[in-house]
């Protein structure tokens, strides 16, 4: 494992993948930076790029992407007080606080060590565990795979801020989608209404643009205009000279804290669909519990800091094993790798490490290397990324569609995809001003082949379909799905019923 | 009258039970116990159901909304914020996919970026150089970095022939 590593870091160290490797990174930090465009946007735009590129090069300039968005996003939020993206809400609490007392430098250089420090720990697990889940996913019969796919849907139905009725409706919405076009088993068409285009089904990556690159476009285009609010102010002239020794100092000398917020950022990563956003936040709290002093928080303490960035960076990791072992996408970014691996040819899941080790260690290496040029890349040009901020967004929002429309379209150049774009587009606005959330939708799409196929060949070798609950992994993890369900419901009656005594406590005051 | 939820429930029932009827044409293999309608029968029936208990949960939310008749009652939300704005977006990458087999990716490209960055610029007389600057090296710079340098062919114009 480690000889392979060790070659893979060389192979990587070459300029042929370092180049787009950087490249990556830097348009991640660019990209994280920006309030706006999130990491998913970034990796997006990023893909049509790699369409020209061999495997492990397109794969290592969005792993650069994913790393260095997560380190970009604490510029924003340390230096104007705007997270650039949602995995860095809680860098803000303390970094834009600190930031303020006259300590920018300390501020983005405890997010940018911290985000190292996880992202390394992050590492160690990402490159231990990868190989022993596979294997263990190896012993997974089709009862199984169909039960670990509920499981991720229904978790992610639960999880998601919004009702779990409305999640679980998305979960199946998204599966509807995937059942239109040819059967699996026999390619009968189904539900095509004659088009040959919809006989192949709908294309996924097409879909998932449309449905986050649009969903997040036109908020913007609602908050544009006079009427919109005014953001907290930017640091002026931000002096970010610090003594780097003394950061990596304070954050070694809370080793719990660290440890602490990096296992959430992994645990995190590993659920299906959730990502750096929940984990930011989730680490934040934990910190705040286990403080001594939890009333400092939001002052501008260093806690703050590396609890929301060692989270969000091991994060990274935790999402990186579960697409790599599983075949299962941990959060949106890595649902467009998926897409990616997938064009071209790489089918992630539990053969893939051992099928296609060069690219599987590959993706190691290039995790391992994008901290350190993130760390070369924000040393050399933060007060260029501020300038990159005050971009207007009316200039910034066309150039991002025409990179949506390259990407939908140069999938197989055909103009149908670009259609899919707009039509997925459309919809999943309507879906987001109704309430609905959109990772359960995305996650059906995403797996709702897999689904059918796995309950096909289940019910194939043996009809019986007590199956799915007597074999013992597969029984297990559908019990799971229920106590996911359940505690969702739980969860969400308590958090009624804290919102219906919540008024009485205001009369208090 | 139902709510948000409601009515968004209604959609998704007549569209699975559509679905769900389009269905029944699909043909049953003999030779295999399930056929290519078994899998879409089932999750086209849940989509149904878990869209019955949407309308039926708003239903009951709007009925204790009315019986809590001291509660204050607040203006819902707008459901879009800017929809001039919205519209003219959607209206104009659909001319963009539009205009593109028919004048080409460069030219089709230049238009629509002049043409959103009119319409989200609040005041584009002031910015016009910027708008078709943006807008002209957009074009060209995605055009040289795709098909010069990734090989990625963009869309040629039926009109135009480039």
């Amino acid at each position: 494992m480690w000889e392979l590593l060790g070659a893979s870091l060389l192979d990587v160290a070459h300029l042929k993948y370092l180049v787009p490797l950087c490249l990556g990174t830097l348009a991640g930090i660019v990209g994280g930076a920006l309030p706006g465009v999130t990491i998913t946007m970034t990796i997006i735009l990023v893909l049509p790029f790699t369409f020209g590129l061999d495997p492990l090069q397109g794969l290592a300039a969005m792993t650069g992407v994913y790393v260095g968005g997560e380190c970009g996003g604490l510029i924003t939020a340390c230096l104007i007080g705007i997270p650039g993206t949602p995995s860095a809400i809680a860098t803000m609490f303390d970094g834009y606080p600190m930031a303020k007392k006259g300590e920018p430098g300390r501020a983005v250089w405890l997010g940018v060590w911290a985000s190292v420090a996880g992202g390394l720990l992050g590492a160690v697990f990402l490159i231990a565990a990868t190989g022993p889940l596979a294997a263990f996913a190896l012993e997974f019969g089709p009862w199984e795979y169909f039960s670990l796919f509920m499981l991720a849907l229904s978790m992610v139905a639960g999880l998601t801020e919004a009702s779990l009725l409305k999640g679980l409706l998305a979960g199946a919405i998204g599966m509807v989608i995937t059942v239109i076009g040819a059967d699996p088993i026999m390619a009968v068409p189904r539900l095509t209404l004659g088009s040959d285009f919809l006989r192949g089904g709908f294309p996924f990556l097409p879909i998932l643009i449309g449905i986050f690159a649009f969903a997040q476009i036109v908020a913007d285009v609602e908050k544009m205009g006079p009427a919109g609010p005014a953001g907290p102010a930017p640091i002026a002239n931000p002096t970010l000279s610090v003594s780097h020794v003394k950061v990596i100092g304070e954050i070694l000398s809370r080793p719990f804290l660290l440890l602490w917020s990096t296992l959430i950022g992994l645990l995190i990563g590993v659920l299906p669909a959730i990502g750096g956003s929940a984990a930011n936040i989730m680490a934040y709290d934990q910190a705040k519990k286990f403080s001594r002093h939890p009333e400092r928080f939001g002052t501008g303490i260093p806690e703050g800091i590396i609890a929301s960035e060692s989270s969000n960076n091991s994060n990274v990791a935790g999402s990186l094993v579960t697409i790599m072992a599983f075949g299962i996408p941990g959060d949106a970014v890595t649902a467009v790798m998926l897409g990616a691996m997938i064009i071209h040819g790489i089918q992630p899941g539990p053969l893939f490490i051992s099928q296609e080790p060069r690219i599987a260690y590959g993706i190691f290496a290039a995790y391992l290397l994008a901290h350190p040029i993130a760390v070369v890349i924000i040393a050399l040009g933060t007060r260029l990324f501020l300038r990159i901020v005050t971009v207007p967004k009316s200039a910034l929002i066309p150039v991002v569609l025409v990179l949506c429309v390259v990407g939908a379209y140069a999938l197989n150049n055909i103009m149908d995809n670009v259609w899919v774009l707009l039509i997925f587009g459309v919809f999943g606005y309507v879906l987001v001003k109704f309430g609905f959330p959109l990772a359960p939708l995305i996650l059906g799409v995403i797996l709702g082949d897999q689904i059918e196929v796995n309950l096909v060949r289940a019910i194939m070798t043996d009809a019986n379909p007590w199956l799915f609950l007597t074999r013992p992994i597969s029984g297990a993890l559908i019990a799971l799905s229920v106590a996911s369900v359940v505690l969702a419901v739980w969860q969400h009656h308590r958090t009624q019923a804290r919102l219906a005594k919540a008024p009485e406590v205001d009369v208090d005051f | 009258m139902p709510g948000r939820d409601g009515i968004a429930g209604l959609v998704c029932l007549a569209g699975s039970l559509g679905l769900l009827a389009l269905t029944r044409g699909l043909p049953h293999p003999a030779l295999v116990p399930i056929g290519p309608g078994f899998y879409p029968r089932i999750v086209l029936g849940v989509t149904a159901a878990l869209s019955v208990v949407l309308v039926l949960a708003d239903l009951l939310e709007r009925r204790r909304a009315r019986a809590g008749a001291a509660a204050t009652v607040e203006a819902p939300l707008p459901l879009i914020r800017n929809p001039r704005l919205v519209g003219a977006t959607f209206a104009i990458f659909a001319g963009y996919v539009t205009l593109m087999p028919l004048v080409g990716f460069r030219l089709a490209t230049a238009l629509f970026v002049l043409a959103l960055q009119a319409a989200l610029e609040p005041e584009p007389r002031r910015h016009w150089l910027r708008i078709v600057l943006v807008a002209v090296f957009t074009a060209w710079l995605t055009h040289l970095a795709f098909e010069g340098y990734l090989s990625v062919l963009l869309p040629r114009g039926r009109w135009t022939g480039f």
